[in-house]
């Protein structure tokens, strides 16, 4: 790992998960240090951590373990501006089949592999199949049943790669009432719509809600409708979002950086 | 360029989620989940997400200080400490040790409250230790040795995730312990049925399967009444009675009265409710009950947590995994902060004051001689310094001044007082009365452990240096104890304190710094090979038989009158903690529930003619505050809510210092009290 970082890819940093006291720890070193017993079964969702640390390491190429999603949110960043894409090293890690698996995931090999063996995509989200097969008030029912179970923890939020406003509209009073809970449905729609030309599917949502909301289901049917309505599909640093215009057809600028 | 990812454990309630303070150039810039832990899963609330929010918040204290004409003056260490020890010595003299109290802190670590314990029995001479576990289950553990032998969970938190049925009384699980809701969640999503009696309609409450609104103070009263509908229908465990207990016969006798169609007129719990739930708890296999506050902050605290374990113990449901009573303690270290001694009868691990060999133990150990009778509780020690009695306190990192029933009386004890020193990482409302102020280092700050509410002993790691010149309590307590001239204080590590604790502390005798490093133990933990214990009483009890114990219903303290129409009932919310001196402090978490309230059924509102919103003043005999009404209908009608979070308008100022007579816990949960628009 720090041969493929430092010694071929001239990366002054690392980002990385590995053992510490017993756990698995993420972890940013810095060439010449000892990179430790190195994990890449737990999947911590290191381009969030490197967004928090990233204005604290001001010099110096940033190497990272990224999975396919994570090079995808990634690229929603330096398009952005929020991330250098030349102080970027990217070390591609091919998901296990079980994380293939357990995110459904339908693009799981990342552009260049360095770790791990590729594996096939996931064929379908089964939550999905059966939820579009439901009558509209059964569909309700179940997703109000889930978000019944919302303690707004915000941590889908807080883990999310492509979450990156200065100001949160959840925390905005107009939009979601303090105190309550569960937050009503639009509190999940608003985030879900939110995110609907960013999100990456890493799933980092549904792993981190303590209700086991979903939530990576509820993305999957968001993105279809995105692809089926405009064609777009995020995470390719080349395209821009067609919600990223003006209504006289240019693309926005300086007016928002983070929508 | 200097980025760590501190694996530590969270402050807040005591669940004991472990997750990474992020440390940028030594600032806290974030918390991350750590993925690895067996208790958080990678999961937290919302408080966790925000536990770097407060810590390095520019009104942390920094420097020590001196009263002096009534403004606090900033001083050295050496001054303040050169002060405290004056006035400890002189009012000793002149008064004898046992005028001194100690308060040891349920927010510390165990090692720091085993050194707490350890300077007011060996250093000052007194028993007069006690901390804030006396407002919240100082009935669990008078009530559960009695009754089984150990006042802990018996069961551990994964347990919940396989409970087939869960019986959740008197506590919010989803506000107060979040991510031991989460648990009851992911167990509804399995299948469980989940049975919560609560006079408020709760996050959980409203998902559950049976939902049960008593009157507030009536509690045994459905407990007994269930024990009789599982005697009647032939549903007693009775194998594990005959073989594991005693006393069942007396329990009978008690019980027998408690018909459904009595319980409901004195509950308001409708009789098919009961029969379905005792049904439900006692048919199922794997069935757990978790109780907190509801049970426990009564005047007759003790009996009502012996009414829990008679109805765990009739149907068997203990001793074996995803069941069993489990008390949710509500702070970080109050199970470790009873474990260490900081109790005015017991040594650590449980070793009372007067039983001989275990005073000639500590006795050698510490090389002093030690008290021989119980100290005053933190209750009472406030009541004999308004007597004149206790004229000196140490306070380590309680707020008193707004957790504490009936705070107008005990403002005036307080005042009462010819010495306060206060050790505290915010200027709290305590601090403000405080003769001498010493600056404390936070969680963040600072080495040593936590136990969690099912028994775990966790690390804390160092994440950053404290602020100015703070120091860890634990530090402030040896120089204390040496400064009195007394031995034993020389410790150079937090690992060190606990050497010594663990080889006083039978249950914790396996434990080192070393062991907890890489894995999760729970005591009991006997020896250095053993792996920690996850269920209690699996073959016998703690005390050998479990004894049931025959008790009855009594009415509150105070009940509602003509000038007190309401019950008034307090407790937590979500967002915010305790008194608030961190949680206050957290912009995220204030933003969320940024002002006091009062919870009130429609129908009282409409008679009152009050709307949501509306200010209004709540008073009881005891003081009145003024707070905005939140007319809802998850409150039963007679009662209201207020949540004892906010100093600007202290639910403390209302609640009634009733004390049950073995527990010493204030009756904090019964009250009676007036609503009128502001």
């Amino acid at each position: 790992m720090a041969k493929i970082a430092f010694d071929e890819r001239g990366a002054d940093h690392l980002l990385l998960m590995r053992e510490e006291h017993g756990n698995v720890a993420p972890a940013l070193i810095s060439k010449g240090e000892d990179v430790g017993d190195v994990r890449l079964d737990v999947p911590y969702q290191l381009i969030t951590i490197l967004e928090t640390v990233y204005s604290w390491v001001p010099k110096g190429k940033i190497a990272v373990i990224t999975r396919r999603c994570d090079e995808k949110a990634l690229a929603e960043l330096t398009k952005r501006g929020y991330v250098d894409e030349k102080r970027m090293v990217n070390i591609g890690l091919a998901c296990s089949k079980e994380q293939v698996a357990m995110c459904r995931c339908s693009d799981p090999v990342p552009s260049k592999v360095d770790l791990g063996e590729p594996n096939k995509p996931a064929p379908i989200d089964e939550l999905s199949e059966k939820l579009a097969r439901m009558t509209p008030d059964e569909r309700l029912q179940f997703w109000v049943k889930q978000f019944r179970k919302c303690n707004k923890c915000f941590a889908c939020t807080h883990n999310c790669p492509v979450c990156f406003c200065d100001d949160c509209v959840l925390e905005e009073r107009t939009f979601v009432a303090e105190q309550s809970i569960p937050p009503g449905l639009s509190f999940h729609m608003i985030r879900s719509y939110h995110l609907i030309d960013k999100c990456i599917e890493c799933g980092e949502c549904e792993r981190s809600c303590p209700a086991e909301i979903p939530l990576l289901t509820l993305r999957k049917m968001l993105a279809r409708d995105m692809k089926k309505a405009y064609g777009f599909v995020p995470g390719d640093p080349k395209t821009v979002s067609p919600l990223n215009t003006t209504l006289e057809g240019e693309q926005m600028e300086e007016e928002c950086d983070e929508c | 360029m200097s980025v760590k990812h501190v694996l530590t454990t969270c402050p807040y309630c005591g669940t004991g989620c472990n997750f990474f303070l992020q440390v940028a150039d030594g600032r806290l810039v974030g918390v991350v989940p750590c993925k690895t832990d067996e208790i958080s899963l990678g999961r937290l609330c919302i408080k966790g997400y925000n536990a770097h929010a407060f810590v390095q918040h520019p009104d942390r204290l920094k420097h020590p200080m001196i009263r002096e004409g009534g403004q606090l003056r900033r001083v050295t260490w050496e001054q303040a400490m050169d002060r405290i020890v004056k006035e400890i010595t002189r009012i000793r003299d002149k008064y004898g040790p046992d005028s001194i109290a100690v308060l040891a802190s349920a927010k510390c670590t165990n090692e720091e409250n085993y050194l707490f314990q350890k300077l007011a029995r060996a250093a000052i001479g007194t028993n007069n230790v006690d901390h804030c576990a006396r407002l919240c289950h100082a009935s669990t553990v008078s009530g559960l040795l009695f009754s089984f032998g150990s006042g802990a969970m018996t069961n551990t938190i994964p347990e919940f995730d396989n409970a087939e049925c869960i019986l959740i009384t008197g506590s919010n699980t989803l506000e107060a312990h979040p991510m031991i809701g989460a648990r009851m969640l992911r167990a509804l999503d399995k299948g469980a049925k989940i049975i919560v009696v609560d006079p408020r309609e709760t996050p959980l409450s409203r998902i559950s399967h049976l939902s049960l609104h008593q009157r507030p103070g009536t509690d045994i009263s459905w407990i007994n009444g269930m024990i009789k509908i599982i005697i009647d229908e032939g549903l007693v465990n009775e194998e594990f009675v005959k073989q594991r207990t005693t006393a069942f016969d007396e329990l009978k006798e008690v019980v027998k009265d408690y018909t459904a169609e009595k319980v409901q007129a004195t509950t308001g719990i409708p009789k098919e409710k009961l029969v379905e739930a005792a049904r439900l708890y006692a048919r199922t296999d794997k069935a757990m009950i978790a109780y907190a506050m509801g049970i426990t902050q009564h005047s007759n605290g003790t009996n009502l947590v012996k009414a829990m374990a008679n109805l765990a113990m009739v149907t068997g449901h203990i001793g074996r995994e995803s069941t069993g009573l489990n008390p949710l303690r509500g702070q970080c270290n109050v199970q470790g902060a009873c474990d260490a001694g900081g109790l005015p009868n017991l040594f650590p691990g449980y070793q009372r004051v007067d039983d001989p060999e275990s005073k000639a133990k500590f006795e050698k150990a510490w090389g002093k001689q030690l008290p021989g009778s119980p100290g005053l509780t933190l209750t009472c020690a406030m009541k004999e310094a308004m007597a004149g009695k206790v004229k000196a306190m140490i306070i380590f990192g309680e707020n008193v001044m707004i957790s504490d029933p009936d705070l107008g009386h005990l403002e005036e004890a307080i005042e009462e007082l010819e010495f306060l020193a206060v050790a505290d990482i915010f200027p709290s409302e305590t601090v403000q009365k405080a003769n001498v102020v010493l600056p404390a280092a936070c969680y963040a700050e600072k080495e040593g452990t936590f136990t969690s509410t099912d028994r775990a002993i966790r690390l804390l790691r160092k994440a950053v240096d404290p602020p100015g010149e703070a120091r860890p309590d634990w530090v402030i307590a040896c120089d204390m104890g040496k400064r009195l001239g007394s031995s034993g204080f020389d410790f150079s590590s937090p690992a060190e304190v606990m050497d010594e604790m663990a080889s006083l502390t039978p249950q914790y005798a396996g434990i080192d710094f070393g062991r907890i490093d890489k894995q999760v133990l729970r005591w009991p933990c006997p020896t250095k090979e053993h792996q920690g214990t996850k269920i209690l009483h699996t073959q016998k009890f703690t005390k050998g038989l479990g004894v049931f114990a025959p008790v009855h219903h009594a009415p509150p303290m105070e009940e509602p009158s003509e000038d007190y129409p309401f019950i008034l009932t307090t407790g937590r919310n979500l967002f915010q903690y305790h008194t608030g001196t961190m949680t206050r402090r957290s912009p995220k978490l204030e933003r969320e529930a940024p002002e006091p309230y009062v919870e009130i059924n429609k129908s009282d509102a409409k008679r009152l003619g009050i709307k949501d919103g509306e200010r209004v003043a709540v008073s009881s005999k005891r003081g009145s505050i003024t707070l905005k009404a939140r007319v809802t209908d998850r409150i039963i009608l007679g009662s209201i809510f207020i949540p004892f979070h906010y100093a600007e308008a202290a639910a403390n100022r209302l609640t009634n210092a009733a004390l049950d007579p073995i527990a010493h816990i204030p009756e904090l949960k019964v009250c009676a009290a007036k609503v009128a628009k502001a």
